[in-house]
């Protein structure tokens, strides 16, 4: 008996393991099959709106958003408080990591939306999932003020697609009316070098070559015998874009349309790195690389060593955007080596290009906040958005708190001295203590808004960016350098907005794609490539140049890239029509 | 394991009984008799159903064309159309074959250095050196692949990194080398820094198998005559190897799934075409673009190949060896 038993206790013991074997291999297969169920919207809530006067009572939202906020301190910050002190509202956000892309499709597939989504062109996938409230109602109802800042136009520009006129998402990435008043893009060279190479102009990619090579025969190495860097590319993930492949367009007179190039006229769509003149960029890089001016590292550090190699300041010229590199300038400028800060100039690959930085969009619906069907108290949410883009809400998330950050002399706002140097110089602790940053607050993102350069009622501007505040944030190399070059800002050395035809889509990176089109498969096919290909070419040989970018042309064909153009012209086509008709 | 030791402790003559049909009768008998072991086995047998049974309603999913606001009938129903786009998909081939290969290149690397450094310690007659050498050699288990990651890259760079500095040194190069930029290296970059991260935690097991091998097998092989190196070859490798088979077994069945970390996290534009690994092909082209569908295809895939290799290395192991898992 005694051994029968132990046959079936072997038997179990076989079928149990053989069972959690099973569960393990099986674990790993099974996607989560949740489906969405709740699709109706039931924006019906607006019923118990009868407490119209403002209702401060706690209300806790969640809030998703595809850009990361470092800085955001769950509110706790001094202009949070007071924003839940005046809406009651507090907010549990939550930022993507990574690629956004990946986590608003999970938030799709999960069903469980959080209130408040701000997932840029990724909304497509809420809105396929029917997870987007439209609020048009509600901003009819209850937003006079998103109303007021959006006005007619905004709002035509805020709906969602030309096939359904809904409004999904409040535009909050875009500011009304938004003039630039400093560039931080272009070229950047640091200020030591052009200063010795006598402040040259710096028009083209020769002069910029110059400078760098000038100033890397005087001094080799910096004083610890390391060695100093011409330029260096951060190819990170999608820093990709910004300082490797966007730089192709704008160098070469094309504006930033994401990976295509639009006619102004025809509307015609080129998947921009099949332009002649971007081969002729892409081979001037692989001459930096030849004549080792180019970081050999460039393809292959990460974003962390990127900006540590420029917070040592070695690296003479970079080709990224001012928040790119920020970190690593801040930390010089914290040690006081002003003059290994950087300039940008409106560098182009020869003279008869003009630098397309400034190339006006019009103002750009599309990307911005919206309302899931998840919420709660849809008309709570949007009083607090509401309350943000009233003129109260945003000189608070702009400006601050009065007495504070900013004090009333003769009417305007004026920032005491020493609050604008802690914004500029000790940003990162700054922001964080007060939700104020001197790019952006922590909350500039949050809800419609004016742009740089508009003024409120008391005749000051609604955000601190505005030329005497620009000029008051040089330090006094800044200051030296610009002088030489006759300029007050950055920007005054790039081609005016006025210079260029206004693009009647806005921008193509910036249309939504619908979550069934082919265009997202072959987009990211072409990427792949594109990605894998340009640092081949760049770090070929010279002489096999031509051939890594023939071969390049020619994958680009297999893979489908005309079929992508023909099917993205007809996005482009269509937000035209939705705009201006 | 379990399975084996409880072969082991049934007398040879149960054995035969075993392979009678039992019938009806006597399985009722038997439920009856050990309505306890089964009561107590009922909880993990739910576990095991709601997760691991439950979810497999999910692989429907690749049959359709999923939507998430849709309910299951609303669905679209397309068939084979995902794994055909799976099957002819470059990307995808590419992926599997990164895949095979950096597992086929750990899993040899998983064993023959845990295996090694094991013996090595346990043939260690000061005590204190053994501990501490083990605590230190497992240490870097717990440092995450994001960390681990940052340090290879690091050690590797051209510019003041360890490696080729020492190189140089000794004059074994003469300019630095890219070893990140290098697409054929990443294989054995990765299998590399996953032995210093995984050797010392791997070999555990194998320590304490070593430790269950009697001494007394020893003292017999040491009166007649046997060298240290006898004696491990004779009695330490024949004593873990059932805990050896059992681990490849289970290792085998996981070829496919490596998880992508480390390869994402130490690959770069420049090497993608040897870093690519399915789970990360499945993330970007499946999760990352909302194809549900084609992920679900993707790992369906992966847990069917998974499966067929299990079984197939199971029973190899049956015959040839008579130790198995299953």
């Amino acid at each position: 008996m005694a051994s029968n038993r132990q046959i079936k206790a072997k038997a179990s013991a076989i079928t149990l393991t053989s069972v959690m074997m099973l569960g393990l291999l099986a674990g790993c297969g099974g996607n989560n099959g949740n489906t969405a169920g709740n699709t109706g919207g039931n924006a019906a809530n607006s019923g118990n709106a009868a407490n119209t006067a403002a209702d401060t009572s706690p209300l806790n939202m969640t809030f998703f958003s595809s850009d990361p906020n470092p800085n955001w301190t769950g509110m706790q910050d001094e202009v949070g408080k007071v924003l839940t002190e005046k809406t009651g509202v507090t907010l549990e956000a939550e930022f993507a990591v990574g690629d956004p892309g990946q986590k608003v499709a999970l938030i799709a597939a999960s069903g469980e939306y959080p209130d408040l989504i701000s997932a840029k062109t990724d909304i497509s996938k809420l809105v396929d999932a029917g997870a987007m409230l439209d609020l048009t109602d509600l901003i009819e109802k209850h937003a006079p003020n998103i109303k007021k800042v959006l006005g007619e136009e905004g709002l035509k520009r805020s709906r969602y697609s030309d096939d359904d006129h809904a409004i999904y998402a409040i535009p909050t990435y875009a500011g009304v009316d938004n003039k630039y008043f400093d560039a931080g893009g272009g070229f950047e060279l640091q200020h030591r070098a052009v200063k010795e190479a006598g402040y040259p102009e710096i028009k083209t990619v020769q002069d910029f070559e110059n400078v760098i090579k000038a100033y890397l025969e005087k001094h080799p190495t910096d004083e610890n015998g390391n060695k100093n860097i011409g330029l260096t590319l951060n190819a990170d993930d999608w820093y990709m874009y910004i300082t490797v492949t966007n730089p192709a367009f704008i160098t070469t007179g094309s504006p930033d349309d994401g990976e295509y190039a639009i006619d102004i006229d025809t509307q015609e769509v080129t998947y921009h790195f099949r332009r002649p003149a971007e081969k002729e960029y892409f081979r001037w890089l692989n001459h930096m690389n030849d004549i080792g001016l180019l970081d050999p590292e460039s393809f292959v550090q990460k974003y962390d060593q990127y900006k540590a190699k420029i917070a040592t300041g070695r690296v003479i010229g970079l080709i990224d955007q001012d928040w790119g590199y920020g970190d690593g300038e801040r930390a010089l400028k914290a040690e006081g080596k002003l003059d290994q800060g950087y300039g940008h100039y409106p560098v182009t690959l020869s003279e008869e290009y003009k630098e397309a930085s400034f190339w006006p969009t019009g103002f750009m619906g599309g990307n911005g906040i919206g309302i899931s069907v998840d919420a709660e108290d849809p008309v709570r949410a949007i009083k607090f958005l509401d309350y943000l883009a009233s003129d109260e809400g945003q000189v608070l998330i702009n400006w601050g708190i009065e007495g504070k950050h900013y004090n009333v002399v003769d009417g305007k706002r004026v920032i005491p001295e020493d609050v604008n140097d802690r914004k500029y110089n000790d940003t990162t602790n700054f922001q964080k203590e007060t939700g104020l940053g001197n790019v952006g607050s922590n909350y500039a993102l949050l809800s419609a808004h004016y742009g740089d350069g508009v003024l409120d009622p008391t005749g000051s501007y609604y955000t601190t960016r505005f030329p005497e505040q620009v000029t008051a944030g040089y330090n006094a190399v800044e200051k030296e350098t610009l002088a030489a070059y006759k300029a007050n800002t950055w920007k005054d050395l790039f081609p005016k907005e006025e210079e260029f035809k206004v693009k009647p889509w806005g921008a193509a990176w910036n249309i939504t794609i619908p979550g069934d089109s082919e265009i997202v498969v072959l987009d990211n096919k072409l990427k792949d490539i594109t990605w894998k290909r340009i640092p081949e070419a760049i770090l070929s040989k010279p002489a096999d140049f031509d051939k890594v970018w023939d071969a390049y042309l020619a994958e680009l064909d297999k893979a489908g890239v005309e079929k992508a153009e023909d099917l993205r012209e007809e996005l482009v086509k269509q937000r035209v029509k939705l705009w201006n008709e | 394991m379990k399975a084996e030791t409880v072969t082991a402790q049934i007398p040879p003559d149960t054995r035969k009984r075993n392979k009678k049909p039992a019938s009806g009768g006597r399985f009722w008998k038997t439920f009856k008799n050990q309505k306890y072991l089964y009561m107590m086995s009922i909880p993990f047998v739910i576990w095991a159903f709601v997760f691991s049974y439950l979810p497999l309603w999910g692989w429907t999913m690749a049959f359709q064309k999923y939507k998430p606001a849709r309910s299951f009938f609303e669905q679209e129903w397309v068939g084979f159309e995902h794994f055909k786009t799976l099957f002819s998909d470059t990307q995808f081939l590419l992926a599997l074959r990164n895949t095979l290969a950096m597992s086929s290149m750990g899993l040899v690397a998983g064993f023959i250095f845990p295996i090694t450094f094991a013996i090595l310690l346990n043939e260690v007659r000061l005590g204190i050196f053994k501990r501490f050498a083990q605590t230190v050699s497992y240490l870097p288990h717990f440092v995450s692949w994001v960390v681990a990651a940052g340090i290879v890259t690091k050690m590797l760079s051209s510019e003041n990194g360890l490696v080729n500095d020492i190189l140089l040194g000794i004059g074994f190069i003469d300019a630095p080398v890219q070893f990140m930029a290098q697409g054929h290296l990443f294989w054995g970059i990765v299998t590399l820094s996953d032995v210093w991260k995984e050797t010392g935690w791997n070999a555990i097991i194998y320590l304490a198998a070593i430790s269950g091998i009697g001494p007394e097998l020893y003292e017999a092989a040491r009166v007649d005559g046997a060298s240290r190196l006898r004696q491990v070859w004779h009695i330490t490798l024949p004593g873990i190897r059932p805990t050896i088979i059992v681990l490849l077994i289970m290792s085998i069945g996981n070829l496919l799934n490596i998880g992508f970390e480390k390869q994402f996290l130490l690959q770069n534009n420049l090497v993608t075409d040897y870093a690519q690994v399915l789970d990360l092909y499945s993330l970007k082209y499946g999760l990352g673009m909302a194809r549900y569908s084609y992920g679900t295809a993707i790992n369906i895939f992966n847990s069917v190949i998974s499966v067929v290799l299990l079984f197939t290395i199971n029973g190899l192991f049956k015959r040839t060896t008579k130790e198995s898992l299953l």
